[in-house]
């Protein structure tokens, strides 16, 4: 297999987005997938057992120093933010928000970057501010495949947009293609 | 940019003029507080050494600078709400109920049990600890003010542990919050009532050096979100720590997303986000 690990950034207007891909995944998936999703504030419980309806892969919010397995999806809790550190492990921290944000898909994206490299594939969804675009800038750079959503289809393109105009990403994709990327790299 | 290499220097210096050691503080997040410490200081790593080494007053200012202090009013309602209906009422035959909250940062969560306690007629009995390795957020957790407008959620948490209950939703209890703290929206403050300030004992403490100072075993011990900072070896010795100062049968509560790995998770039986001693 070619790549490990798949992360997923989004904010504003990528909930439905997010539920579509992780449904499209059949169960017997091989690779990681990281979630870092924005939430509201006054949610956050609830998200992943409602992500975990339309799920077919196990999917999870990892505790601090949980290992990371293959074949499972990962949330990042709300209100922490999320790393994989070296030795695949999980490591979460409550330090200041990044962006305004925590999680920060920021920070998120890069540890993934520094620990898969090119074995690494980073997305961008829609959302209404900045955060990812140095996350996805890093999984570009370390050698790992970068995509956005196609601004045109989010409901809020600036984060898309900001991704977009901070590095040269690989694709530019609807939701449907980016599916069907995710179901063809297997 | 700073290197491991340089994490470690940083470290070693620490240790050499000072009783702080970091050896064993999780490795990302360190790395990350220093290189926050050079942007915020506007040094390199050598200069910071510099500084720690010969400026007392800096070395403190930089352990203060190096801890997280995230905390919140009744953070997590979920777990308040579990030592509300299902662990504090274990305790009302007891003459005297000790509680510690290790790593109590800037004390909100010391509040949050304060006014607990006081809701299920327990405030008397209760010994209330507090500590932390940072004597800038003890001063603040003694102080008992908070911004207003910024922790808005500090409300609806209340409201979610201290006027609902999640057993009976039919249950509503009118609680004001003048009872426990005054707002004034002017000034953008909330301010602790006085009893409530009063009640707890603080000390300095350091969960790498320091065992139990308190002179007490513990029925209830609060320790969230500090242990997420720590790798695995100081991880089990804190624990340890704890474990050996928790009474059988008494508590250990950690942050949502702690838990306790290796042998000394043994000594627990793990309910709904809470660890209990096992009584043998």
């Amino acid at each position: 297999m070619e790549y490990k690990a798949i992360i997923i950034g989004g904010s504003a207007g990528s909930f439905q987005v997010v539920t579509k891909i992780i449904a499209a995944l059949p169960k017997n998936y091989p690779l990681t997938v990281f979630l870092c999703l924005h939430r509201l504030k006054h949610i956050r419980s609830g998200f992943v057992e409602a992500l975990s309806i339309k799920a077919q892969m196990p999917i999870e919010e990892p505790n601090d120093k949980d290992p990371v397995k293959h074949g499972r999806i990962y949330l990042a809790p709300a209100n922490y933010h999320m790393y994989v550190e070296l030795g695949n492990k999980f490591a979460l921290s409550t330090e200041d928000p990044v962006n305004h944000s925590r999680p920060s898909i920021d920070l998120s994206f890069e540890s993934v970057a520094y620990n898969y490299n090119k074995k690494a594939i980073g997305i961008i969804l829609s959302g209404a501010n900045r955060d990812g675009a140095m996350g996805l800038k890093a999984i570009k750079n370390a050698g790992g495949i970068a995509i956005v959503q196609d601004p045109k289809e989010c409901q809020v393109p600036t984060m898309t947009s900001a991704s977009i105009s901070a590095t040269k990403v690989d694709y530019i994709l609807k939701t449907e293609e980016i599916i069907k990327f995710l179901l063809n790299l297997r | 940019m700073v290197t491991e290499d340089d994490v470690l220097k940083f470290i070693s210096t620490i240790k050499n003029v000072s009783t702080y050691n970091f050896t064993n503080y999780s490795e990302k997040s360190f790395k990350r507080r220093a290189e926050k410490l050079l942007v915020d200081y506007k040094t390199d790593i050598n200069g910071l050494m510099y500084r720690v080494s010969n400026d007392k007053e800096f070395l403190e200012q930089i352990v203060r600078d190096i801890t997280v202090n995230t905390t919140e009013l009744f953070r997590d309602p979920d777990i308040w709400a579990t030592l509300k209906y299902r662990i504090l009422p274990k305790f009302k035959k007891n003459k005297s109920i000790f509680i510690w909250h290790a790593g109590c940062s800037s004390g909100q969560e010391i509040y949050s049990m304060l006014i607990l306690l006081h809701q299920l007629d327990l405030f008397d009995k209760a010994k209330v600890f507090a500590s932390d390795i940072n004597t800038q957020m003890l001063e603040n957790a003694k102080k008992g003010q908070y911004k207003y407008r910024f922790n808005l959620g500090y409300l609806d948490n209340f409201d979610k542990v201290i006027k609902e209950n999640p057993y009976n939703y039919d249950e509503f209890k009118e609680v004001p919050y003048s009872q426990y703290f005054d707002i004034d929206k002017a000034k953008d403050i909330i301010t602790m009532k006085k009893f409530l300030r009063d009640k707890p004992v603080y000390r300095k403490h350091d969960l790498v050096n320091d065992g139990n100072i308190f002179y007490s075993k513990f029925d209830i011990i609060l320790c969230r979100n500090v242990i997420i900072y720590f790798n695995n070896k100081l991880q089990n010795s804190v624990i340890e720590l704890f474990s050996n100062n928790i009474y059988r049968n008494g508590y250990l509560v950690l942050g949502a997303h702690e838990s306790i790995l290796g042998s000394v998770s043994n000594n627990f039986d793990r309910t709904k986000g809470l660890y209990k001693k096992k009584p043998f």
